[in-house]
C-alpha cells in the first residue's frame, strides 16, 4: 500500500490524526499533511479537512496546542509554519510571532544572574544561545530547537512574516550555535543532555538524524563528525522512525544513503503501524526524490 | 544535596544545579524552595514484602502470585495497569525494569481475575517508546505485548488540578489510562538517582506525566521542583501498589549510567512510601534524607518500626550500594 493511501485510511473523522488510535494530535496531523502534500495530494479534500482540525488547534496567544482540548501552545507550534503556504488554516503571522518570542529558560538574565551570583559558570557554551523548549517556561531542548531552525528557515526564505529577516536570522543563528554546543561527545545528538555529573551522554538515531536535518548548509567540523556518526547509527538502527531521520539529515548534507535492508531482502526495522513513522517514511522517500518537505519553500 | 535537608538551596546545590544547567537540564529541585506540608502524625504503614529472586526466571510467576495473595489484594472485575520503568536501552547495564517480571505480574493479575490488565509507561528522553520497549525485550518475552500497551505519552488526556500542592505545579493533563484504572501498579528498577538519591516507586511516577504535552523529557516538572512533583504524583494515585525490580539492580551514577548490581530482590507493598523506604534501606540508603519521602510522609514516619514487613529481613538482603560522592551524605547510619 502506498504511504498516502496507508494516511489517508488513518484519518479521524474530525479531520486530524492520532499517534496511534484515539484522538486527533497536532504533531502527527502535521506530518500527515506534510507527507501528503509531499506526494502531490495538497489540494485533496482530505488535506483540507485536516487544516480544518489543526485552525481549530491555534489559541488565541497564536501558538498551537499539541490536541483540541490541551489549554496550552507548544513546540507544535513550529510543525505548523513548515506546512506549505498554500494550506488554509493557520493564522502563520500571529504562529510566528510566537515561536520567534520563545526561548529556554536557562538563557534568560535571571537564571544567568542566579548563576552568576553563586560563582558557577554562566558563560558556557551550553548555556550561550537561546534554543527552544517543548513547553513554555521550561529549558531547551533538541528537538523542538531543531524544528524551529528549520521552520524560521522556511519563513526567511518566504518572507512577509511580521518578523523581519533579521530577526528571524539572528534566532536561527542562535539555534544552530545551540545544537552545535549541544552535541554529544560520540558526535551525534540526544534529547539535548550531552553531560550528565561530569559523564559523557550517547546520542540517539532520531535526534541525531533531525539535528543534521537543522544544520544543512552549515559547515562546521561538528557536523562532519555528526554525519560520521549519523552513518554509524544507521547500519545498526532498529527503529522506523529512527532511520527515516537519519536518512532525511545525511540526506540534507548530500548523502544519500539507502535504508538499510536485512540479509533476506526485508526491509529493517519492522513498523509498528504508527502514523508518524509512515508518515516520515514518505517525507523520507520524497525527500531522495528531490522533494525536501523540510527545507523547500 | 545537602543530607540534612535534602530540599533546601545550599550553594553547592545552586553550583550543581548550574552544572546541570550546563548539561542540558536545568533546574533541579534543588533550586526551588519548598513549603512543607503539615506532618501526618505517626502511622503504621501496610506491610512490605521483601523476598529473593536470583534471576529472571520461571519462579517470578509463583512469586507474584504469592504477593498479591499475601496484600490480599482483590482485583476481580478491576482495571489493572502495570506501570514499569523504560528509559533507554543500553545492552551493557540494566536501566529498565526486566521483562520478565512485568510478565509475571501480569499473568499474576489475571489470575487474580482482573478484567483488564495493562502494561503502560511513558519514557522521558526517548520520543519511539515501543521502539524501546523491542530493544528491551518487552515484545520477545510478554505474547501480544503491542496489543497490551499503552503509550502515556501519547494517550488521551485529561486536565487535573492539584489539591495543595508542595510543587509550583497547580495542575497537570494526565493520560486517560491510569487516571481510569483501579489499581496503578508501579514497577520500577531498583536504582540510585544522580539527583533525587534514589528512584523508586514513587519517582517512576514522573513516566505517566505525557511527554505529548509537555515533551520530551518533561523538563516542567525540574524546574517545579523534582522532589516535590514526585510527592505530587504520589498524592493523585491512591490505588497503587509497588512491586520492585531489585534482582538486578543499579548502583552508582543511576539511572542511566550506573553500574548493574546482583541484589537479588523483589520488593512489594501497597505503600508507595513504605516500599521505597525499605527499599532505601536495603541500598544503605537513609529514606529520611530523600527529600520526596520527606514531602509524603514526614521523616518521623519512616522509621523502620512503623513498616511491617513479609519474607526476609532487611539486614539479610541488604547491600552497601555505591553511591556518587555527592551523595554520600544520603548513606544509612548503621
Amino acid at each position: 500500500m502506498l504511504y498516502s493511501e496507508d494516511l489517508l485510511g488513518r484519518q479521524n473523522a474530525d479531520g486530524g490524526w492520532s499517534y496511534f488510535l484515539g484522538g486527533s494530535w497536532t504533531e502527527p496531523t502535521c506530518y500527515a499533511l506534510l507527507a501528503l502534500a509531499a506526494s502531490g495530494m495538497g489540494d485533496a479534500a482530505e488535506v483540507r479537512r485536516g487544516m480544518g482540525w489543526l485552525q481549530r488547534c491555534q489559541r488565541p496567544d497564536g501558538g498551537f496546542a499539541p490536541r483540541e482540548s490541551v489549554q496550552e501552545s507548544t513546540w507544535v507550534t513550529a510543525l505548523t509554519l513548515l506546512l506549505p503556504p498554500g494550506t488554509q488554516g493557520v493564522d502563520r503571522s500571529r504562529a510566528e510571532a510566537w515561536t520567534v518570542d520563545q526561548t529556554g529558560r536557562e538563557s534568560g538574565w535571571v537564571f544567568r544572574l542566579r548563576l552568576w551570583m553563586l560563582g558557577a559558570d554562566s558563560s558556557s557554551d551550553s548555556l550561550s544561545f537561546d534554543g527552544w523548549p517543548w513547553f513554555p517556561g521550561a529549558a531547551a531542548w533538541v528537538g523542538p530547537t531543531a524544528l524551529s531552525v528549520l521552520a524560521l528557515q522556511k519563513l526567511a526564505k518566504r518572507g512577509g512574516g511580521p518578523a523581519s529577516n533579521s530577526d528571524l536570522k539572528k534566532r536561527i543563528d542562535q539555534g544552530v550555535g545551540y545544537l552545535l554546543a549541544r552535541r554529544c561527545s560520540d558526535g551525534g545528538w540526544n534529547h539535548g543532555s550531552t553531560r550528565s555529573l561530569g559523564y559523557d551522554s550517547d546520542s540517539y538515531p532520531e535526534t541525531t538524524g533531525l539535528a543534521l536535518l537543522a544544520l544543512h548548509g552549515v559547515d562546521d567540523p561538528k557536523v562532519a563528525a555528526g554525519l560520521t556518526r549519523a552513518e554509524q547509527q544507521l547500519a545498526v538502527c532498529q527503529s522506523s522512525e529512527g532511520v527515516s531521520w537519519l536518512r532525511l539529515g545525511l540526506g540534507a548534507h548530500g548523502r544519500t544513503p539507502l535504508a538499510p535492508v536485512a540479509g533476506d531482502g526485508s526491509k529493517v526495522p519492522v513498523m509498528h503501524g504508527g502514523v508518524m513513522e509512515i508518515a516520515l517514511a514518505a517525507l523520507t522517500d520524497a525527500a531522495q526524490a528531490g522533494r525536501n518537505s523540510f527545507l523547500d519553500v | 544535596m545537602n543530607p540534612k535537608n535534602p530540599l533546601g538551596p545550599t550553594r553547592r546545590a545552586w553550583t550543581k544545579a548550574a552544572g546541570m544547567a550546563a548539561a542540558g537540564v536545568a533546574a533541579a529541585g534543588t533550586l526551588e524552595s519548598c513549603t512543607r506540608p503539615p506532618v501526618a502524625r505517626a502511622q503504621v504503614w501496610a506491610p512490605v514484602s521483601i523476598y529473593r529472586a536470583a534471576a529472571y526466571s520461571e519462579e517470578l510467576y509463583d512469586l507474584v502470585r504469592r504477593i498479591i495473595a499475601e496484600h490480599a489484594l482483590d482485583v476481580r472485575g478491576k482495571r489493572v495497569v502495570l506501570k514499569p520503568n523504560l528509559v533507554e536501552f543500553d545492552a551493557h547495564t540494566v536501566i529498565n525494569t526486566n521483562p520478565k517480571l512485568v510478565h509475571a505480574a501480569l499473568e499474576a493479575f489475571r489470575a487474580a481475575g482482573a478484567a483488564d490488565v495493562r502494561v503502560a509507561e511513558g519514557p522521558g528522553h526517548r520520543r519511539v517508546t515501543l521502539d524501546l520497549a523491542d530493544a528491551g525485550g518487552y515484545f520477545a518475552t510478554v505474547p501480544k505485548f503491542e496489543s497490551l500497551f499503552t503509550d502515556l505519552n501519547l494517550d488521551e488526556t485529561t486536565k487535573v488540578d492539584l489539591k495543595r500542592p508542595v510543587s509550583k505545579l497547580q495542575s497537570l493533563y494526565l493520560p486517560n489510562t491510569v487516571l481510569a484504572c483501579d489499581l496503578l501498579v508501579s514497577m520500577p528498577k531498583l536504582k540510585t538517582h544522580h539527583w533525587a538519591g534514589a528512584t523508586l516507586s514513587m519517582k517512576n511516577l514522573f513516566g505517566v506525566v505525557p511527554g505529548g504535552v509537555y515533551g520530551w523529557p518533561k523538563n516542567v516538572l525540574h524546574w517545579a521542583g523534582i522532589h516535590q512533583c514526585i510527592a505530587d504524583l504520589h498524592t493523585l494515585f491512591p490505588n497503587a501498589f509497588a512491586i520492585v525490580d531489585g534482582i538486578v539492580a543499579m548502583e552508582g551514577n543511576g539511572p542511566i549510567q550506573g553500574t548493574p548490581r546482583a541484589a537479588g530482590v523483589v520488593v512489594a507493598g501497597a505503600s508507595p512510601v513504605a516500599v521505597d523506604a525499605t527499599c532505601c534501606r536495603i541500598m544503605g540508603l537513609d529514606p529520611a534524607r530523600i527529600g520526596y519521602l520527606q514531602l509524603a510522609a514526614g521523616v518521623q514516619n519512616l522509621g523502620e518500626q512503623l513498616i511491617p514487613q513479609h519474607g526476609e529481613r532487611i539486614e539479610s538482603v541488604a547491600a552497601n550500594f555505591a553511591v556518587l560522592p555527592e551523595l554520600a551524605g544520603l548513606r544509612l547510619s548503621r
